[in-house]
């Protein structure tokens, strides 16, 4: 077994290959890459195919407990500083490099459906394989030097793949906004890993923990600085993991190409925040205070994203808000010390999102054939009734939807209810917001699949389209791809397939976490503890899992009868509470508030330092000493084109200073 | 022949000196033999520096090598002696890789080409020998020399403005070497012996006053070089005016040697006085990153707005020089090698764009990623390795800068503290002034008028080609920083033990205490002669 440990390397390695090789391809022979098409897809995926295997190999070994694998190489040195790069292996790693290798392989296979028609074909193949490698380096890393490394790489492939239509002005903005947003974040991680290294010396995970909590404990380090370096070292996890308050990249975000949004924006990249603060676990779990405003973040983002959920009318905003809620539950989990509970949402999560997303993506490639390719497609006023044209795609999505909701006996229902009784376990408060937002989440899930599957089909009201388009600012009848007026149709079998499969974790997965046979957390435990299979007790299992079914079968009932059954108007109710509906619309108001607080502010302080510059500090400095007479007076006569007289002057003077030294 | 014997060095400064002297005698039809023949020029005399390395360089020693000397004027002492360290020899090959690369991307040169690559090639030995000469005076007089063809790329080649761009750079950077001149004749006349060579210089012993005015002599001239603001202003007007193959020559190279000069002479020659300067080196750091982000972030004009953003970087060389640690040095002679390299990658892509859209205002263009796509892919990349992104070689020298000077013995944690938060806000700063540069260039629809008025191809080989040389290095030290640091770890070590010692010769004291522990100046002065 060793052997495939000595090449796990590969994993990362392979499609950086591919990234290169038709990356290369695209610079210098564009036009011959470009014909190729399938080909570079080809070579792609199967480069994919093959850190699949290596990942589930890994995986296999790790389960029947093979000890934690860590290979490492001299990266830097200067002095006595030595910094080390290299790759662990141990069964977090091995669980995430599954996670994300399915993840990827599937959405490269929906993409070549997906992306069929576009001329970005092979780069957006090139972009999924950078991305691919740096998720997986990232999964792979043993320190956090490492960590930081991979986590401004999955950030900058997240760039390229949300400005990925350049020529659309709102991408270009998107993709803008998410790196400098996670960059606060990578901000904040960076001065925590400083001061963690200050501190302790090391940038190891388990290391900086214990030394940590050593010198809190024998006073040499004030516990106020020592939760000060954890939260700074949280902010990277809040940016990539969109937590409130830097979640507002990931909602605009979903102007990338929808493959993205479900392997970057939905399975992976943003669950590398949980990842994190599940690598630096150690760290967090000896600082108390920490802790608390993790779980807090939490819990304020779930409650927060579910809030907006409820009224976004894009399908794939919709579901980013729903990302942002769910990734609080993960944080919340963190922070309430349920690790296991957090990591396995985590990977539930990641296959029920990633179908999600693709789900809507086969609603929007349908759309396309009746509103054009432009942002009216993923408006849900247009759809309804698509059921009937998109038998397979209804299916996985309502799957997808009961397991979010946390139905049982699917994936989500035993994760969720998991974190939800650990919660309760740490403070009765936070369960209370897990539980609330629990309801939330079942209603407006509902409300997605109702407006969307199920009723009549809206997208040939013209009247309708009208509205919609003048509200998204497009011109019906400008030169676009035109109106095709068709009906929208069932996606190819390359966008249903990857769906169907994904359907199979998102209805199974969560058998492996049961809380009477927890396979899981024997396998992913809080580093330093033993699986702590705590006693189960039917009675409290019951209870806990009856109150949230109990709060989600609320939430469906009220989506039938306002989306289904129309017993009830939701603009009637929008109407009787018209604050908290713009509240909700209008995203809380944290774009404009950033808007005017960061944003303008930041324009108008460069603005000044530019005059500041240009007037002051340009003018002084020529201002002073023997410059100003040469400047002054001596400009008008060098501009009649002598200056080159004076640089000789100059020159001449020190020839002559050496020899008149050298003559005396 | 012993090629050990070979005056290497010499033959590298003087080569292409020679060399450009032929020009004017060359046989020439518009220029294109010329072009090729500086080329060649260029591409041996960087052979000749690789091989000379290679063969003859022990990374292992931290002291000169390759060394030569003659006397020149035996009445003064002075002589031509020529050598290279940990400290000289990164930025030798570098100077070497960007002026052969300056030279391929000036091939579309026509007015004048006699004149201009006379110029280049002359320019060529001219910066090799600031780095390797070891006179006190012989540096001087190349720094000077170095500057006109400078002044004159400048002014004969530039934009609108040229002769304002050029008469500023001239006067401010001879207005600065006059500082040199005065510290450089006050060191060498100091004392019994009479000398002007730097290690002679560097083992006199000097009282603490005398040392502290040197310093800020030194920090003067070589302050507007790198530049440090304030004396900073005459960089934007001069890199808004200059073409492309000097732009990369002024930011790959010049800006570098302000960094060499501190390091040389006033960290290694004046350690004591560096005790008192170092915290306002690290403060006047903080100032050049912030503030020259926050400009290039409100500058319209894109050529002005990368100079800026080239201030914005050497403000990392300045916390590193000023951190004591070995980390921090080496993380900032890291940065002026990679500066130099990502400089002169994206102040090429500025000339290229420049080429195509004939504007430079930001206003005026935008949506160019749709014809242009190579230029568009080389932006983005060098923007991100601009912004020190992970995998390219700035991301190694901020975070060895940062870790070096977080991880100082000589400051106290709270003014480390400030120092690395604010120097981080950097990191924020950076992608805001990049990114929404790329955005407004080559994002978004496409801009009518332009389209209409320029024709907007894309990259041609030649271009791809200067890029993709220059990201090799970035990238490969990026990937592996051992490739790099371990050719001067040793020089870099034996620097910061020099510094760490007149740090600890020391007690705290008001109000320099606050800061970190700096001996009292009366104190200093009786140390600062070695025993």
């Amino acid at each position: 077994m060793e052997a495939i440990y000595q090449y796990a390397w590969l994993i990362p390695v392979l499609p950086l290959v591919g990234a290169l090789v038709v990356g290369c391809g695209l610079v210098s022979f564009p036009e011959a890459t470009n014909r190729l098409r399938q080909l570079n897809a080809v070579l792609i995926i199967s480069l994919l195919g093959v850190s699949t295997a290596l990942s589930f190999a890994l995986l296999a070994s790790q389960v029947q407990g093979h000890l934690p694998y860590r290979q490492m190489l001299e990266w830097a040195t200067a002095g006595d500083f030595h910094l080390q790069m290299g790759f662990e292996v141990d069964p977090l790693a091995a669980l995430m490099l599954v996670v994300v290798t399915t993840v990827a392989l599937l959405v490269m296979i929906y993409t070549d459906g997906y992306m069929a028609e576009d001329p970005g074909y092979v780069r957006f193949y090139a972009y999924l394989s950078l991305f691919s490698s740096s998720m997986l380096g990232l999964v792979l890393s043993p320190n956090m030097v490492q960590v930081y490394v991979f986590w401004e790489l999955v950030g900058m492939c997240s760039y390229l793949l949300i400005g990925f239509w350049y020529d659309r002005p709102a991408a270009a903005e998107a993709c803008q906004k998410a790196f400098v947003v996670n960059r606060v974040g990578d901000f904040g991680l960076l001065l925590g890993i400083l001061g963690l290294y200050w501190s302790t010396g090391s940038f190891e995970f388990d290391l900086t923990g214990a030394r940590l909590a050593d010198l809190v404990h024998a006073g040499d380090l004030s516990g106020l600085i020592a939760a000060g370096l954890a939260v700074l070292v949280f902010l990277g996890p809040v940016a990539k993991s969109a937590q409130f308050p830097l979640h507002v990249w990931l909602p605009d975000a979903m102007e990338g190409p929808t493959p993205i949004s479900a392997l970057i924006h939905a399975a992976t990249m943003v669950a590398a925040g949980v990842f994190l603060i599940a690598r630096m676990f150690p760290l967090f779990s000896s600082i108390p205070l920490a802790m608390e405003v993790i779980a807090w973040t939490g819990a304020f983002t779930a409650f927060l994203g579910a809030t907006i959920a409820i009224t976004q009318n894009d399908i794939k905003k919709g579901l980013a808000y729903s990302t942002m809620s769910q990734l609080g539950y993960m944080v919340m989990a963190m922070g309430a010390g349920a690790y296991s509970a957090g990591l396995f949402h985590l990977v539930t999560h990641a296959y029920f999102k990633a179908m999600l997303f693709l789900g809507s993506g086969a609603v929007i490639h349908g759309m396309e054939a009746v509103v054009g390719h432009n942002p009216a497609s993923q408006d849900m006023r247009l759809m309804g009734g698509l059921r009937r044209y998109m038998p397979k795609t209804a299916f996985t999505f309502l799957i997808g939807v009961l397991a979010i909701s946390g139905i049982p006996p699917l994936a989500g229902f035993w994760s969720k209810d998991e974190i939800l009784g650990a919660t309760y376990g740490a403070s009765p408060w936070l369960w209370l917001v897990g539980w609330g937002t629990a309801g939330i989440t079942a209603f407006y899930m509902f409300r997605m699949y109702f407006t969307t599957f199920e009723g009549k089909f809206r997208g040939d009201d013209t009247r309708l389209q009208a509205q919609v388009n003048q509200e998204l600012g497009i011109h019906s009848h400008g030169d676009h791809h035109g109106h095709s007026h068709g009906h929208p149709h069932e996606a190819p079998w390359t966008m249903t397939l990857p769906l169907l499969i994904l359907a199979v974790p998102s209805t199974l997965l969560g058998l492996v976490g049961t809380p009477f046979a927890n396979y899981f957390e024997e396998l992913i435990h809080t580093p330093g503890l033993e699986s702590a299979a705590a006693e189960f007790e039917w009675s409290e299992f019951l209870t806990m899992a009856g109150s949230s079914v109990g709060i989600v079968l609320l939430g469906i009932t009220l989506a039938v009868s306002m989306y289904l059954s129309r017993r009830l108007d939701p603009a009637a109710i929008a109407a009787k509470v018209p604050f908290l509906y713009r509240l909700s619309l209008r995203k809380w108001y944290f774009d404009e508030l950033y808007d005017s607080l960061f944003v303008r502010n930041s324009r108008r302080l460069a603005r000044q330092v530019l005059n500041l510059d240009a007037r002051v500090v340009d003018g002084l400095v020529n201002l002073t000493g023997l410059v100003t007479l040469l400047t002054g007076q001596g400009l008008k006569y060098l501009e009649n084109g002598r200056a080159q007289f004076y640089a000789l002057i100059v020159f001449g003077m020190v020839l002559g200073f050496v020899v008149l030294s050298a003559v005396t | 022949m012993n090629l050990a014997a070979f005056p290497w060095l010499t033959f590298i400064i003087l080569f292409p000196i020679f060399a450009s002297l032929l020009i004017p005698i060359l046989p020439d039809r518009e220029g294109k033999t010329v072009r090729w023949y500086a080329l060649v020029i260029g591409l041996v005399d960087f052979a000749a520096i690789v091989y000379a390395f290679y063969t003859q360089y022990d990374v292992h020693n931290s002291g000169m090598q390759l060394v030569e000397s003659y006397d020149w004027v035996p009445s003064l002492g002075l002589k031509w002696s020529v050598g290279v360290d940990g400290l000289a020899m990164p930025l030798v090959i570098l100077t070497g890789f960007v002026t052969t690369l300056a030279i391929l991307a000036a091939w579309p040169v026509t007015f004048k080409p006699r004149l201009f690559y006379f110029l280049m090639l002359a320019m060529y030995g001219g910066q090799i020998a600031v780095f390797a000469v070891q006179d006190m005076l012989v540096f001087f007089l190349a720094w000077e020399l170095e500057l006109i063809p400078v002044y004159l790329l400048l002014a004969i080649w530039g934009g609108k403005k040229r002769l304002y761009a050029a008469t500023k750079f001239i006067l401010y950077t001879a207005g600065g070497s006059l500082f040199i001149l005065v510290a450089a004749l006050a060191m060498a006349f100091y004392g019994d012996k009479v000398t002007f060579d730097m290690q002679e210089l560097a083992a006199k012993s000097y009282p603490i006053a005398f040392q502290l005015l040197i310093y800020a002599g030194f920090l003067i001239a070589y302050g507007v070089k790198l530049p440090i603001i304030p004396l900073h202003t005459w960089l934007p007007d001069a890199h808004g005016e200059a073409t492309a193959p000097v732009h990369m020559l002024l930011a790959g190279i010049l800006l570098k040697m302000g960094g060499y000069a501190l390091v040389r002479m006033n960290l290694e020659m004046l350690p004591a006085a560096h005790v008192y300067f170092g915290p306002i080196l690290v403060v006047l750091g903080v100032v050049n990153i912030i503030y020259a982000a926050l400009t290039s972030f409100a500058q319209r004009n894109l050529k002005r707005k990368i100079a800026y953003s080239s201030i914005s970087h050497m403000g990392f060389v300045l916390i590193g020089l000023g951190s004591f640690t070995d980390l921090g040095l080496s993380g900032a002679v890291l940065q002026m090698v990679s500066h130099g390299l990502i400089g002169a990658s994206l102040f090429f892509l500025v000339g290229a764009t420049y080429d195509r859209t004939h504007t430079l205002i930001l206003e005026e263009m935008g949506g160019l990623g749709q014809r242009m796509k190579k230029i568009f892919a080389m932006w983005t990349t060098c923007s991100l390795a601009s912004l020190a992104l992970p995998g390219m070689s700035g991301f190694v020298a901020e975070l060895m800068v940062f870790v070096g000077f977080a991880t100082s013995p000589a400051y106290s944690n709270t003014f480390k503290a400030v120092v690395v938060l604010l120097a981080a806000v950097g990191v924020i700063l950076t992608p805001i002034y990049l990114l929404s540069n790329l955005r407004q260039l080559f994002y978004g629809p496409e801009n009518q008028d332009l389209v209409t008025h320029q024709n907007l191809v894309d990259a041609e080989p030649r271009e791809v080609f200067i890029i993709a040389c220059l990201l090799v290095p970035i990238i490969g030290v990026g990937l592996y920083p051992n490739l790099l640091t371990q050719i001067y770890d040793a020089k870099t070590m034996q620097v910061t033990t020099l510094l760490q010692a007149s740090v600890a010769r020391g007690t705290p004291a008001a109000p320099l205490g606050l800061v970190y522990t700096a001996p009292p100046l009366a104190a200093a002065e009786t140390l600062a002669k070695p025993a």
